[in-house]
């Protein structure tokens, strides 16, 4: 049901529960990170598919990666950075070099994690992972798009990451099929482009309201899918608007933002805005949207940069 | 044995340092207290009564140094230095607050007494090295300790640490591992079991003690007889028990991460106030 509030690690571990009924050749590893990505049911289901390996992420993924040779595919979850930037030459080389079969899901993403720091929050995964040949990043929006996104990434052959928050999010579209690499055109308009990913997607719906009230018509684009980027709907996007804002919870530099600048580079008379978090070592709150607020990445921060940037 | 006296004294500071992880949890409504608790005694017994620092002059270059491998028992550490004078108990209610000095993980460059920025596991070890190698080269007698949990031993890079401590002879060094038996995920033998921990040290060229890591006699008698072994880095595996001090929650795989009820909170802090009175009064019967 549109509105209602999910959480986004158990939606996630209850998805890839179902999915493993089916599908005997999905297992499931653990970093002592296993009940708290949602596998409390797995663990119970398929006791003989979960591998618990305690705190050894450089281990857990190599070892994913070699069942993956052998057919399996393994689903490792933990908090983003250990699983991206604690294991990351083992990701780049066992799983994106050997094309292994591997499943990384990185949760408790951006700066969730408001209070635990810099050790915790992850603000470099998609920079991280974007620069490894053959890789899919996904990044869904809300619980629904998190639980096709599962199905699509485990019907996937191929290394994927895949990032999700913490806090319950909101149920913010019908139900359809997760495309890897396609993204929607969540409203249309003609002043700027917004794109937007993953967490950040609930706050600028927000902010469009704010921004319906001081007369500027965005083109909203979600990207449930980040890496292989959706060229076309973002290059058609920025030819009719010219002006385009990314919204990201990921340092500006190096992201979902930096892509699309990459991308619409040879683009006469377009012009693109980044928001994020700044090449920092971010602050911490214990209160999660306080610390959105603090970097302007809540939906008034966000419609405040928009105006800003429209000269509004 | 250690004297009577300086027992008694440890023990009320341990017990005003717990008061102090209490009170940041007061002011945040959260925290890692788990493995704060367990390891509080040795951090006390360190800064209190065995190392070289001086809060007036955090950076003096002579100091023991001091770091968590497990960077989430930094209530702990915040608790004691707070205790020990490095800055003000004020600073302990910003618990959980905006761009805080005491943020959920240590870092070196908000807090004056925080010696690395650890809080990813399995750092620890291979930083406290690194001190324990420059103290070497430059002719100083500072000791370096670090305390690392015992579910976060599984991590390869510990393994790389206490290979290279042993090489580089670091007699300098000593590591305590805070053996409280929990992690996130349970009872750490079930999870990976790394025992037997005080061997596979022992194998890798370190000397081992094995203590009650709650038990201020056996923590100073360990701490008096460092280096275990001239030439040979030393590991203190500590039997601990998660959360000591929380009458409810020792023990208790729950408490690793606390979000606290008033109920629970109030009782805790009823009942370390007792304490504290009970361990005054039994300091002052031995002048
Ligand atoms: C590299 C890394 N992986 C995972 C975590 C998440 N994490 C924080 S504490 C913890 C459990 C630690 O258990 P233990 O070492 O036994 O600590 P203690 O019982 O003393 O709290 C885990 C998995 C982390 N901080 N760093
Ligand atoms: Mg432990």
């Amino acid at each position: 049901m549109i509105g209602e509030l999910m959480d986004p690690r158990k939606t996630f571990g209850k998805a890839v529960t179902e999915i493993a009924k089916e599908n005997k050749d999905v297992v499931v590893f653990s970093a002592d990170s296993g009940k708290s990505s949602g596998f409390g049911d797995f663990i119970d289901q398929f006791p003989e598919r979960y591998f618990e390996c305690g705190i050894m992420e450089q281990g857990a993924v190599g070892m994913a990666a070699g069942m993956a040779t052998a057919g399996k595919i393994p689903v490792f979850c933990a908090i983003a950075p250990f699983v991206t930037c604690r294991p990351y030459e083992m990701v780049r080389n066992d799983m994106g070099y050997m094309k292994q079969n591997v499943k990384l899901v990185g949760r408790n993403c951006g700066i969730t994690y408001s209070d635990l720091g810099v050790t915790h929050q992850s603000l470099d995964d998609f920079g991280l992972m974007r620069l490894i040949p053959g890789m899919t990043i996904l990044a869904p929006q809300d619980p629904v798009e998190i639980e096709e996104a599962c199905k699509a990434m485990i019907e996937y052959e191929g290394p994927v990451y895949m990032r999700i928050g913490n806090p319950k999010i909101p149920v913010l579209f019908e139900r359809k099929p997760f495309v890897i690499g396609k993204g929607d055109i969540i409203q249309d308009g003609e002043d700027v482009t917004i794109i937007t990913t993953g967490s950040c997607t609930k706050d600028v719906i927000e902010a469009n309201e704010i921004l319906k009230e001081a007369g500027i018509k965005a083109k909203i684009i979600g990207l449930p899918t980040v890496l292989p980027l959706d060229e076309d709907l973002i290059r058609d996007a920025a030819a009719e608007t010219k002006k385009v804002v990314t919204v990201e919870e990921h340092y500006i530099n190096g992201g979902m933002g930096s892509m699309v600048t990459e991308l619409l580079s040879d683009m006469d008379g377009v012009t693109v805005k980044r928001l994020g978090i700044p090449n920092i070592y971010a602050t911490t709150s214990s209160n999660y949207q306080e610390l959105l607020a603090y970097y302007d990445l809540d939906a008034k921060g966000i419609a405040k940069s928009v105006k800003a940037y429209l000269g509004k | 044995m250690a004297d009577k006296k300086r027992v008694a004294n440890l023990k009320l500071q341990a017990a005003k340092c717990r008061q102090n992880v209490l009170r940041m949890v007061r002011a945040g409504g959260h925290g890692h207290v788990g493995g704060a608790l367990s390891s509080l005694d040795i951090v006390t017994a360190l800064y209190f009564d065995k190392m070289n620092v001086d809060p007036e002059n955090p950076k003096m270059e002579d100091r023991d140094r001091f770091l968590l491998s497990a960077g989430h028992k930094c209530l702990a550490q915040y608790a004691v230095l707070a205790e020990k004078g490095f800055f003000d108990k004020e600073v302990l209610d910003t618990y959980g607050k905006l761009a805080a000095k005491i943020p959920g993980h240590p870092d070196m460059h908000k807090l004056p007494g925080v010696e690395a920025n650890t809080g990813a596991l399995g750092h620890g070890m291979s930083i406290a090295n690194g001190m324990a190698m420059a103290g070497k080269l430059d002719g100083k007698d500072y000791k370096v300790y670090a305390i690392t949990g015992d579910g976060e031993l599984p991590e390869g890079s510990n393994w790389e640490a206490a290979v290279a401590a042993a090489k580089f002879g670091l007699d300098n060094l000593v590591v305590f591992v805070d053996n409280n038996g929990l992690q996130i995920s349970g009872d750490v033998t079930k999870v990976m079991d790394m025992r037997p921990i005080d061997e596979k040290f022992k194998a890798f060229g370190w000397a081992v003690k094995y203590i009650d890591g709650n038990d201020m006699n056996q923590i100073l008698d360990a701490l008096d007889s460092i280096p275990e072994e001239k030439g040979k880095p030393t590991m203190i595996l500590c039997d601990t028990v998660k959360a000591k001090g929380l009458s409810f929650g020792e023990n208790k795989a729950g408490f690793h991460f606390w979000n606290a009820t008033e109920e629970l909170l109030d009782q805790a802090e009823k009942e370390m106030a007792e304490l504290v009175s009970k361990l005054e009064k039994e300091k002052e019967e031995l002048v």
